[in-house]
């Protein structure tokens, strides 16, 4: 029998899966939230500014989003088993779980764009789609998607510890601008332990796309988790037991 | 050809650091063009070998090699048919679209694909489930459509995982003759299964596991020689002397006409020539039990 041995000939379905579930939340999303607001805005009068709206909702959302699409992927497919049937047909773990990971940040990525277009659509006030706040998301993704991958490969729950540690990690990023403000000297393991962890307080859409040590930083943590992630993932054993 | 070579899987528990050997020390060579089967009480260490043989878990110590390749490095390149134990496919899929993924994983060309789905529900009985979720299957529905997604891909070596786990008995022969098609000179068919008739008719040796140890490989058709003493069970039609010949032979109470005689095959066909020859009608004659079963009892000793 002749093979397809396109490394793209899988991504299809991949794609489909995100379109059906994940996407077709966020159009939804991006349906309701113009709606809901320009119902507001005829009862009060009050017109806002669609750049305040996009950045306040990707403030309060960009964790959620990038953790429902990319959540679980491989901790879900080894606790069920399905592991199985992928790696037992000619497909690299780590090649199939970038192309999920890719087309996730795809799916992230398009959530402004629609969020953006029906806000210009509904409010008639433009769409407050600027660059910093696609390279902000995308900074975004790329530092809590990888992270949430990388800890895929020992916990189906990755979402959950993610978010914790996210929410830790920014709690701590306060506490030691705090305490540098007021000249107050924290203990050593609290300023380690903010620094070891993923930047994640440095991810912040309603300010301006980070540039210089900042931007190196996230970049190079979020590369570096979402390298460690593929190579442990190739190179795990995928089952934890005979049957398992 | 698959290649073990001393190969050992331990299991240490977190939590009290006790070991568990789930295979020791297994040395054995597949070889394209055979159908090995596997056989074992439940923890035997059946499934440990499979996943072994697939990559997807590393052996303690010793090797295994598939065509000379550590074996995820060959399933990534060339892929394997697989059939696992418990068929673990997401829930919410329809069957052919899960058989057209599974295609399309298992490198079916585009063009093919549509074709090749049809003709494997057709083959497995899917049709009438085409509209169904994986989720609604019967478990002996569930366990014809792992099957299919296994052999969509047309690959060298297929491992089947208890095959027949669940098929009814009409299923279970159709399953004897999809794996009879599966037989070619380049192809390894593995099968592991608790079901030692189907392993007696389907396999060319099985390997008998006990505790994670080989304890023998049994060849079909070698072995038992013509003077060595087994149970027979025969059936004749009227009532012949078979205590003449026999005199040890026992009739099966509520079964007129049907024998329990202990003998060598050689001394088994001689008296049976005798009573033929008086005008005796024979309806059936077969082990008491199988060769395998036999094998398998003294090496699980049970």
């Amino acid at each position: 029998m002749s093979r397809d041995s396109s490394p793209f000939r899988y991504t299809k379905w991949l794609a489909l899966d995100l379109i059906r579930v994940q996407l077709a939340l966020f159009a939804i999303v991006a349906v309701i939230l113009p709606i809901a607001i320009y119902r507001i805005q005829s009862k009060f009068g009050a017109a806002p500014d669609p750049a305040t709206v996009l950045t306040g909702t990707f403030m309060a959302g960009l964790t959620i989003a990038t953790l429902m699409a990319i959540g679980g992927s491989i901790g879900s497919d080894l606790a069920g088993g399905f592991y199985r049937a992928w790696f037992s047909k000619p497909m690299a773990p780590a090649w199939y779980y970038f192309q999920r990971w890719f087309l996730a940040g795809v799916a992230v990525l398009l959530a402004p764009l629609m969020l953006g277009g029906m806000l210009a659509l509904v409010l008639h006030n433009g769409s407050g789609l600027s660059v910093d706040l696609m390279v902000t998301v995308a900074l975004g993704y790329l530092l809590i998607g990888s992270a949430c991958l990388l800890l895929s490969n020992f916990t189906a729950k990755d979402w959950l510890v993610v978010f914790l540690l996210s929410f830790l990690q920014q709690r701590l990023a306060d506490v030691v601008q705090q305490a540098a403000k007021s000249g107050f000297e924290l203990p050593e393991w609290m300023v380690f332990v903010k620094k070891a962890l993923p930047p994640f307080h440095l991810i912040n859409p309603m300010k301006p796309a980070l540039h210089g040590n900042e931007l190196l930083h996230v970049l190079g943590y979020g590369t570096a988790m979402l390298i460690a992630a593929l190579v442990i993932v190739q190179l795990r054993p995928l089952g934890s037991g005979g049957r398992a | 050809m698959i290649r073990f070579e001393g190969a050992s899987k331990s299991y240490v528990s977190l939590v009290r650091r006790r070991r568990v050997d789930a295979l020791a020390d297994f040395t054995m060579v597949m070889q394209p063009g055979e159908v090995v089967g596997i056989a074992g009480p439940n923890g035997a260490g059946k499934s440990t070998l499979i996943s072994l043989m697939l990559g997807f878990l590393h052996p303690t110590s010793g090797r295994v090699t598939v065509d000379g390749h550590a074996p995820r490095a060959y399933v990534e390149s060339r892929g394997v048919g697989y059939l696992t134990e418990l068929v673990n496919l997401p829930p919410r899929w329809k069957v052919p679209h899960t058989l057209e993924r599974m295609a399309a994983l298992s490198g079916v060309p585009a063009s093919q694909r549509a074709d090749r789905v049809q003709t494997m529900m057709t083959r497995l009985g899917l049709e009438e489930h085409a509209a169904k979720q994986v989720r609604q299957l019967s478990k002996g529905n569930l366990q014809r459509l792992g099957l299919g997604q296994a052999l969509l891909g047309d690959f060298d070596i297929v491992v089947l995982d208890e095959p027949t786990h669940g098929l009814d008995p009409l299923w279970t022969q159709r399953f004897r003759d999809v794996v009879a098609e599966l037989r070619r000179p380049d192809r390894l068919v593995v099968i592991a299964s608790h079901n030692l008739d189907e392993l007696e008719v389907l396999a060319d040796r099985v390997a008998i596991l006990n505790n994670g140890r080989l304890q023998r490989v049994v060849e079909h058709g070698s072995g038992s020689t013509g003077t060595a003493t087994m149970a027979w069970r025969v059936t004749f039609e009227g009532t012949p002397d078979v205590v003449a010949i026999w005199p040890a032979a026992l009739e099966i109470v509520g079964r007129p006409g049907t024998w329990r005689i202990t003998a060598s095959r050689a001394s088994l066909s001689t008296g049976l020539a005798s009573l033929l020859g008086g005008g005796a009608i024979l309806v059936e004659c077969s082990p008491e039990t199988s060769r395998l079963e036999s094998e398998f009892r003294a090496a699980v000793g049970s």
